[in-house]
């Protein structure tokens, strides 16, 4: 893994973003962290149906990821989406509100936790299908290149999709047109239950990105500023036209596949040993570090974001369901359904 | 009938036609471009783009790696973010390839996202048998992308209609699949001069006739057509409907031609079963027709078998104009 | 009490058996152990012998189906009054027999699979009570009033279509009324409308006209009986008689009677020309001794030959143009027959009643244009002096049929003339009539 601290011994992230936006980072990763605890609650309790993909442990690979766009830039993003879609800006009640299936979340209710989007923040939506976004994300690249917009499109996808044919298509297809799209891959390490080891033939998931000609980087997906320097230069290349790269955030799920995960196919000291590094406690320690923000802003700011999740829970809860009489709505953009 | 003028009656083949609208789509919308493979400098595996990258360039007409499910992904992902692609699929068979853009995808993401993003991506499908092409290029699975709602899907049996449905689809918000027969790509016929549409989801009643009704697709329009003029010299008058669109379905149109003559015949390339000939005869039996209806619907179809290759067998597994005859007059002579 | 024969079991398996021809005709007498019937069953033919002594009567046709045990015949004593079938055979109409699926008599080796289907089709419709009819048939049936399961169907298996629902409407709209209770015209009661002409003094000549025809048509013939008392009768739904409802030739015959009967004639002189020539031959074999002598001019009732397009297209007339064909068709030189002639000859029939009423009387005598009454054995037994005219160009009953008339009888044939001698050659008729009377 790449170095993470520059020379002067200031780690990137510190010298590259101002100390608002360090700690509106950090409260984004706060806030995806009550969100799935709040969801992981929620469904404990029996307030939603369905299953959900928690991203406990990879705050710091979506929100570094995201640190240098705009609402202009796109994500395609993963079954396991709630992160990146706080990270690019999301409202927290409006993503309850899918995640109960009501008519006031983001996709009134028809969407729920793996569609979960906001395109009015440049989020192309969630996917359950592995691999879905990765040709989408391409499509997107290419529209900000005809239509000359300079936009970036990040697209996020796991160790899983690294090896479905669309991954093969979507990377080669990138870099034939040379098109402005960053791949952020999120290697949680298991594609359900199947390791990295077991499923993919190379040692680091960046490796392959010689095979499509671009930079391939693998950094520790935990460290929200060696994620944030990766990241960062590839959109750099993207928007200069210097078409896309292959990053790796190495981290770790605490929770299980979905809520129906038993954990047979890991131990307890391996996920133990992956929660001593808290992505969140580690961000939190370098801006008190240097000096970005006090122990007690930090508590604040955790604060702040459980009291936004609670708020956001609220809202959901009061939220109408959606009209049964409405369930063919927007198959189609007019008129009823076929 | 309507007066022409002159450059009105002109004709162009079905794939001129299809051309012609790419090209004027192109001309009056800067964000239409179009991808596939071999579309460029080959001018497509049919022929149907020709020299349209000589007139717009190597960024607008597309060559894409042979990648049928990134091809359609990256087609729905500019479609999201306002491109207007229009992606051809070498043969509707390499389409499998791409299901799951297609059905996962471009069909969905709509109705996922609450109606946030609208996904208007033209795909096109160069379909049908009678190229001796064998089993895995010429298939008619114009009803697999028919079972899935959110998309639209159309069957243009003339070049008027090749051309119209194409700038039709252009327009739409939505997703379109055109489901293009290979045979039909050199047929000629009268296409209008310019800029028109031609309405998805309306059959066309292609022949009037009060003895029984024959709704086909593609090509089976052609053979009906054919039958049809055998049938009149025999007394029986058939009424033919280009269905035209098969998602979504022209229901009042086929259901009053049922209703005027009581009997119905469907006619289609693809496997009999489960197809478009299925949901037309449900639709009839599902309605007020039903009580029309004076004999049994009949519909003719592939056979329960992959296309062969010897052409004897090719012909034999798709309905020809003896076998629409044959059903024809058992039905309007009250013997089925 | 005739002693019933019986269709035995002959066989093991045998089910039922088929009469293949029987020995002894109806009405004949048969000895017990003489040769009856041959039948035949699904394994052999063989003969059945009778199981009495007696006269053989109420035969089952040849070739019919008749379960074992159920009768096929009766033999009656001598002497024994031979009533109605004592009961119906088992499998013909009225006599509801049970349907019998499993013995279903159709040759296994020629039976198409499609012919199986029909008939375990048909025989499973009958149990169920189910009729197999297109959803256009139902609907089309339901909205004309008709009960689908009284139609036929024609489709495959018997299926009612379409055009099985729309021949049913033509022909209910078309068919003649149904003997028992005709619709197409309003039945009248009352006496038959009877005239009798001022002066002539002697024994009466009455007059009974033809079909379609009235009391009028005597008028030409008339002119020349000037010395005899006339009388005319009109026939019922004909001139001014009420438009009975006649379903026989021998109600028809019942009600001239009668008005014959209240006539209170001690002779007369009967003419009949025609159908009226036909109730004359009828009238003359029951009231002999009232009538001095029997004039028949064409009379109908010797032949099953009529012109039956010439009575009903003179029923059909509703005017002139359509009447006037049919009327010149009576007559050889048709120049008698002129438009004023046409246009009052219309004008008698302008009643669609009166045309209704014939065309019933029509149907019930001439059904299909068949003379369906038969007079020739009464006039073998008439002995009143008897005279038949006719004219060798009649183009409605032909002039052969006078040749049927016994040697007793008077002919006088008339070149040149057609159906109505009483008009085409009145004078002669009237010498001829004057002459012997």
């Amino acid at each position: 893994m790449r170095d993470t601290v520059m020379p002067n011994n200031i780690p990137y992230a510190i010298s590259r973003y101002s100390a608002e936006e360090l700690k509106d980072a950090l409260k984004k990763m706060y806030l995806i962290r009550k969100f799935e605890e709040g969801a992981e609650d929620s469904y404990m309790r029996g307030l939603i149906h369905g299953t959900m993909h928690l991203s406990i442990g990879q705050e710091a690979s979506a929100v570094g990821s995201c640190m240098s766009l705009t609402d202009d830039d796109k994500i395609t993003s993963t079954h396991r989406g709630h992160g990146h879609c706080v990270a690019k800006g999301a409202d927290l009640s409006r993503m309850f509100a899918e995640f109960f299936g009501k008519e006031s979340g983001y996709c009134k209710g028809r969407g729920g936790s793996m569609h979960i989007a906001d395109p009015s923040k440049g989020n192309l939506g969630a996917n359950g299908i592995v691999g879905g976004g990765l040709p989408i994300a391409v499509g997107a690249a290419l529209s900000a290149k005809r239509l000359g917009t300079g936009a970036v499109t990040i697209c996020f996808f796991g160790d899983g999709a690294n090896n479905e044919g669309a991954f093969h298509e979507a990377l080669n297809m990138a870099k034939v047109w040379n098109l402005p799209v960053v791949f952020v891959c999120e290697n949680n390490k298991y594609g359900m239950s199947t390791s990295t080891e077991r499923s993919t033939a190379v040692k680091n998931i960046s490796d392959r990105a010689v095979a499509y000609a671009m930079p391939g980087v693998t950094v520790d997906g935990n460290d929200f500023s060696a994620v944030t320097e990766a990241v960062d230069a590839a959109v750099e290349r993207a928007r200069k036209g210097e078409g896309p790269s292959l990053v790796e955030n190495v981290t770790y799920r605490w929770r299980g596949h979905s809520k129906s995960d038993r954990n047979r196919y890991r131990t307890k000291e391996e996920i133990a040993d992956w929660q001593s590094r808290d992505p969140i406690v580690a961000m939190a320690k370098l801006l008190v570090d240097h000096k970005i923000s006090t122990e007690d802003e930090v508590a604040e700011i955790e604060a702040d974001a459980t009291r936004i999740i609670e708020e956001a829970i609220a809202f959901a809860t009061e939220g109408d369901n959606p009209k049964i009489e409405e369930v063919t709505r927007d198959v189609y953009t007019k008129g009823a359904a076929a | 009938m309507n007066m022409h003028s002159k450059t009105d009656l002109r004709e162009l083949s079905y794939a001129e036609a299809i051309r012609e609208a790419m090209d004027i789509a192109m001309a009056r919308d800067e964000r239409v471009i179009l991808m596939g493979e071999d579309i460029g400098v080959y001018g497509g595996a049919f022929g149907v783009t020709g020299d349209l990258v000589e007139k717009y360039g190597t960024d607008r007409v597309m060559d894409t790696p042979i990648s049928e499910l990134g091809g359609a992904g990256v087609a729905v992902g500019a479609a999201m973010t306002g491109l207007r692609p229009i992606f051809e699929f070498q043969f509707s068979d390499f389409a499998t390839l791409g299901m799951e853009q297609i059905v996962n995808q471009a069909a969905k993401i709509r109705y996922m996202l609450g109606g946030a993003v609208s996904v208007p991506v033209v795909m096109r499908f160069p379909s049908g048998s009678g190229t001796g092409a064998a089993a895995q290029h010429s298939q008619s699975l114009e009803a697999w992308t028919a079972h899935v709602p959110g998309l639209k899907v159309v069957q243009p049996s003339t070049p008027e209609d090749a051309k119209g449905l194409l700038l039709a689809a252009l327009e739409d918000p939505d997703p379109v699949m055109i489901y293009e027969h290979k045979i039909l790509y050199k047929m000629k016929g009268h296409v209008p001069d310019g800029y028109y549409t031609t309405p998805i989801g309306k059959a066309a009643v292609v022949r009037e006739g009060k003895d029984l009704t024959i709704v086909a697709t593609s090509i089976m329009v052609h053979k009906a057509l054919d039958a049809a003029e055998t049938m009149a010299a025999e007394g029986i008058d058939a009424e033919v409907i280009d269905l035209r669109t098969i998602r979504p379905m022209d229901r009042d149109t086929v259901l009053a031609s049922v209703r005027k003559t009581g009997r119905l015949i469907c006619i289609y390339e693809a496997v009999k079963t489960l197809g478009v000939g299925a949901e037309v005869s449900a639709m009839v039996a599902e309605s007020d027709a039903f009580d029309y209806l004076d004999a049994p619907i009949i519909r003719l179809g592939g056979a329960e078998c992959p296309i062969p290759y010897n052409p004897e067998l090719e012909k034999a597994v798709v309905p020809q104009v003896p076998d629409i005859l044959e059903a024809a007059r058992n039905l309007a002579k009250g013997r089925v | 009490m005739p002693t019933e024969v019986i269709m035995p079991k002959v066989d093991m398996d045998m089910a039922k058996g088929k009469i293949m021809s029987w020995h002894i005709a109806e009405g004949d007498r048969v000895s017990k152990g003489d040769p009856l019937f041959d039948i035949e069953t699904d394994k052999a033919a063989m003969e059945v012998e009778a199981p009495a002594d007696g006269i053989l009567h109420h035969t089952a046709p040849e070739g019919m189906d008749i379960p074992i045990g159920t009768p096929c015949a009766w033999l009656y004593a001598e002497g024994e009054e031979v009533g109605e079938q004592p009961a119906p055979f088992a499998g013909q109409a009225g006599a509801a027999p049970k349907p019998e699926p499993v013995e279903a008599d159709v040759p296994n080796d020629t039976k198409s699979v499609e012919a199986e289907l029909e008939l375990v089709d048909a025989i499973a419709g009958e149990a169920t009570g189910k009729v197999r009819a297109t959803p256009r048939a139902r609907s089309l049936a339901s909205g004309a009033g008709l009960n689908i399961v009284d139609l036929i169907g024609t489709g495959p298996r018997g299926r009612v279509q379409e055009l099985d629902v729309e021949n049913e409407i033509a022909l209910r709209d078309t068919r003649p009324a149904p003997l028992a209770a005709p619709v197409t015209f309003k039945a009248e009661t009352g006496a038959l409308a009877v005239t009798r002409s001022k002066g002539g003094t002697g024994t009466p000549i009455m007059m009974i006209h033809g079909f379609a025809s009235d009391a009028t048509s005597w008028a030409p013939m008339e002119a020349h009986l000037k010395h005899r008392p006339l009388i005319r009768i009109d026939l019922p739904g004909h001139g001014k008689s009420p438009k009975l409802r006649i379903d026989s030739f021998a109600e028809l015959v019942r009600e001239v009677r009668r008005a014959f009967d209240d006539l209170n004639l001690d002779a007369a002189h009967l003419v009949g020309h025609s159908l009226g020539g036909a109730v004359s031959i009828a009238l003359a074999d029951t009231r002999a001794k009232r009538l001095s002598s029997l004039t028949l001019i064409a009379p109908a009732g010797l032949g099953p030959d009529i012109n039956g397009d010439a009575l009903s297209g003179m029923c059909r007339a509703t005017r002139a143009e359509s009447l006037g064909p049919w009327l010149r068709s009576l007559v050889a030189n048709e120049d008698i027959v002129t438009d004023s002639y046409v246009r009052l000859a219309m004008a008698g029939r302008e009643d669609t009643n009166l045309r209704a009423a014939q065309s019933c009387l029509a149907d019930s005598l001439f059904p299909d244009g068949v003379q369906a009454f038969d007079l020739r054995a009464a006039l073998e037994r008439i002995d009143t002096p008897t005279r038949i005219i006719w004219g060798k160009q009649d183009a409605i009953i032909p002039w052969k049929h006078a040749l049927r008339a016994p040697g007793k009888m008077a002919l006088h044939l008339f070149d040149g003339v057609g159906h109505m001698p009483q008009i085409e050659c009145s004078a002669e008729l009237g010498r001829i009539l004057s002459s012997s009377l």
